[in-house]
């Protein structure tokens, strides 16, 4: 239990000859709720898929739950097991039910027989309150039901981390809150989570630490507190004025 | 909707009020609507008149008797059906070609219900119904006669043909089109290489290399026989084009769908198999159908490397002096034979948009 729950070392991400990643160092404890945030093309985005492998890294070491994350297949099949995500625009699985969504991977993955993967999706549905959309398609959904059935989809596979890459941002604002709140709940079970997100009511709520990324880099981090009322770095202060300007 | 209906509708049969939208809403569409009506019955009543009302059935009637009777003489049909449909087949075994046949259709059709789709059902239906059709056909074992391959011909060796080629190419195909797509440059470009090679043949040529060529260069062990070698030709042709339509279904389909799948932990295999095949194939599903269509009409070719598949036993039909006045009825009889074939193919494309709508909104 004394291993973090990640641990990012020198991280360094190219696309061709554009520096994406400079250096990242972050190490996130058990149970702890960390918000990221950045102007767009910062590479929040990168950071986060560089930690189950959808995106390859260049150079340092990425350690999760003690897992070290490298061209081992089985390394990053193990760590893909116990690290779920949340996309911005859903990325449910269109010719399934919702409940098929819920099911698949736990049935593939973990061999979890139809009926208990059934009983588990259900529970989680129940969790983000749509129980009763178990045997609709996704595009018979709002965008605030998908994104909660994405969520469910990756709590089915009972991760230890969440990432979420900007879950609210393709919805409409009346839905964000019904997402936001599924969010917060599992923030307060304990939940590892790492949410790219300018929902900074959010962020203030939940989170333990707020990391400010720009240009490829961690330019500050702290408690909400202290980044939302008193940045300690000027990139810092003009996101923040940008963002809350409006 | 149209200035004709301003006035009160009268409440009717709902078909009869839809009858009126679609076909008499103004006076341009009456017009044409009648015209069109009126040319449809009267092609209708020319080939009723010709192809039943003035048409002789009789078996033991020929040229004489139709030419009196002035209608389509569907007694060559009554005479020749067994070479249209058997081919060359011994006479007294030719029962066996038409169990085949049914052995043939019943795999076919097996093989487009869902529920057979699955790996291993699939598998065991294809080996069954090729084991089934091989025995009956080729005999020489269970007290059957021997049937050299050869001596196999009409629709019996037609549907064969077709069903091997898309059993054989549709699993080719689908592995040629993730290939492609391959990480791995060098693997990527020499299916691609591969596929375009083919594709830049015409099928004869390969259907050549397949039944004359090879025989020189392979050893005397692979594929011996000469309609082996050519269903295999016939199947790398199908693989390559419908490759590239697979393809095609596959680019529709969200690279998110992909990373979805992959955070979730599922390996590339279950990944290809129940998240990217069945939207590339969705995506894919009227050009297959289509594929399939042309792979169907093109076992025709078969005959110039020496088969005597559905279309060359119907020109035997008519290749005596006692019949062959008769050809447009053959021509005809073996038309309707395909076109029952490609119009079961397309109403059953049909079925399938119709149960993968049910997934879209
Ligand atoms: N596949 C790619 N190929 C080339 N460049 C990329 C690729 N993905 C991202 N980038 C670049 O890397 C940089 C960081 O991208 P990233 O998506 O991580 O930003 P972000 O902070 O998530 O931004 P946003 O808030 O807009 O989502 C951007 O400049 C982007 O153009
Ligand atoms: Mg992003």
């Amino acid at each position: 239990m004394n291993v973090p729950a990640i641990s990012i070392r020198g991280l360094q991400k190219y696309y061709g000859t554009y520096h994406a990643l400079r250096s990242i160092d972050l190490t996130v404890k058990r149970g702890e709720r960390i918000v990221v945030c950045g102007p767009s093309g910062s590479g929040k985005s990168t950071m986060i898929r560089c930690i189950n492998r959808l995106e390859e890294h260049d150079g340092g070491t990425i350690n999760v739950l003690g897992t070290e994350l490298d061209d081992n297949i089985g390394n990053i099949d193990e760590i893909r097991r116990e690290v779920g995500m949340v996309f911005q625009h859903f990325n449910l699985f269109p010719h399934m039910t919702v409940l098929e969504n819920c099911t698949l991977a736990p049935m593939l993955v973990r061999k979890t027989p139809l009926a208990e993967a059934e009983a588990l999706a259900m529970r989680y549905l129940e969790k983000v309150r749509i129980p009763d959309q178990a045997d609709k398609y996704p595009g018979q959904l709002s965008g605030g039901q998908q994104q909660r059935v994405a969520i469910a989809r990756s709590l089915c596979m009972k991760p230890e981390i969440l990432l979420f890459d900007e879950p609210t941002s393709a919805l409409d604002p009346e839905m964000i809150s019904e997402v936001l709140d599924v969010m917060t709940s599992l923030a307060s079970e304990g939940m590892t989570m790492i949410c790219v997100t300018h929902e900074m009511g959010f962020a203030r709520k939940v989170a333990d630490r707020v990391i400010f990324m720009d240009r490829g880099e961690i330019v500050e981090q702290g408690s909400p507190e202290e980044f939302f009322t008193a940045p300690k770095t000027d990139r810092g202060a003009q996101f923040l004025s940008q963002v809350l300007g409006h | 909707m149209t200035a004709i209906d301003t006035g009160p509708v009268p409440l009717g049969p709902t078909q009869l009020r839809r009858l009126r939208r679609d076909y008499f809403s103004s006076p341009v569409s009456t017009l044409i609507s009648v015209l069109c009506f009126g040319l449809l019955l009267s092609i209708g009543w020319v080939l009723f008149d010709w192809g039943v009302l003035r048409a002789t059935f009789a078996a033991e009637a020929r040229q004489p008797e139709c030419q009196a009777a002035g209608g389509a003489c569907w007694s060559v049909i009554a005479n020749r059906w067994r070479l249209i449909f058997f081919g060359l087949y011994p006479y007294e075994e030719q029962w066996r070609s038409a169990l085949a046949c049914v052995a043939v259709i019943v795999t076919m059709v097996l093989s487009c219900i869902p529920v057979f789709w699955t790996g291993k059902r699939l598998t065991a239906v294809w080996a069954l119904g090729f084991l089934t059709f091989y025995v009956l056909m080729k005999g020489g074992m269970l007290g059957l006669l021997l049937v050299r391959e050869e001596q196999w011909g009409g629709l019996a060796l037609t549907l064969f043909i077709f069903v091997a080629t898309a059993i054989i190419g549709m699993p080719l195909a689908i592995a040629f089109a993730l290939l492609r797509n391959s990480t791995l440059p060098w693997i990527a470009k020499t299916t691609g290489a591969v596929i375009d090679a083919v594709r830049s043949l015409p099928l004869i040529s390969i259907l050549f290399t397949f039944a004359i060529v090879l025989p020189f260069v392979l050893p005397d062990f692979v594929l011996q026989e000469k309609l082996y070698r050519v269903i295999a030709g016939s199947a790398l042709f199908f693989a390559a084009y419908q490759a590239e339509i697979i393809r095609g279904g596959m680019q529709g389909v969200a690279k998110g769908q992909d990373e979805a799948a992959m955070s979730l932990g599922i390996p590339y295999r279950h990944r290809v198999a129940r998240i990217l095949l069945p939207q590339a194939f969705r995506n894919a599903l009227p050009a297959t159908i289509n594929q399939f269509v042309i792979t169907f009409m093109e076992t025709s070719l078969v005959v110039i490397v020496g088969f005597f598949e559905l279309l060359s036993s119907a020109n035997a039909a008519f290749g005596t002096s006692d019949w062959t006045f008769a050809f447009v009825e053959v021509y005809v009889f073996v038309a309707f034979l395909y076109f029952i074939f490609v119009f079961g193919l397309s109403r059953y494309g049909a079925y399938l948009e119709r149960r993968m709508a049910t997934g879209q909104r």
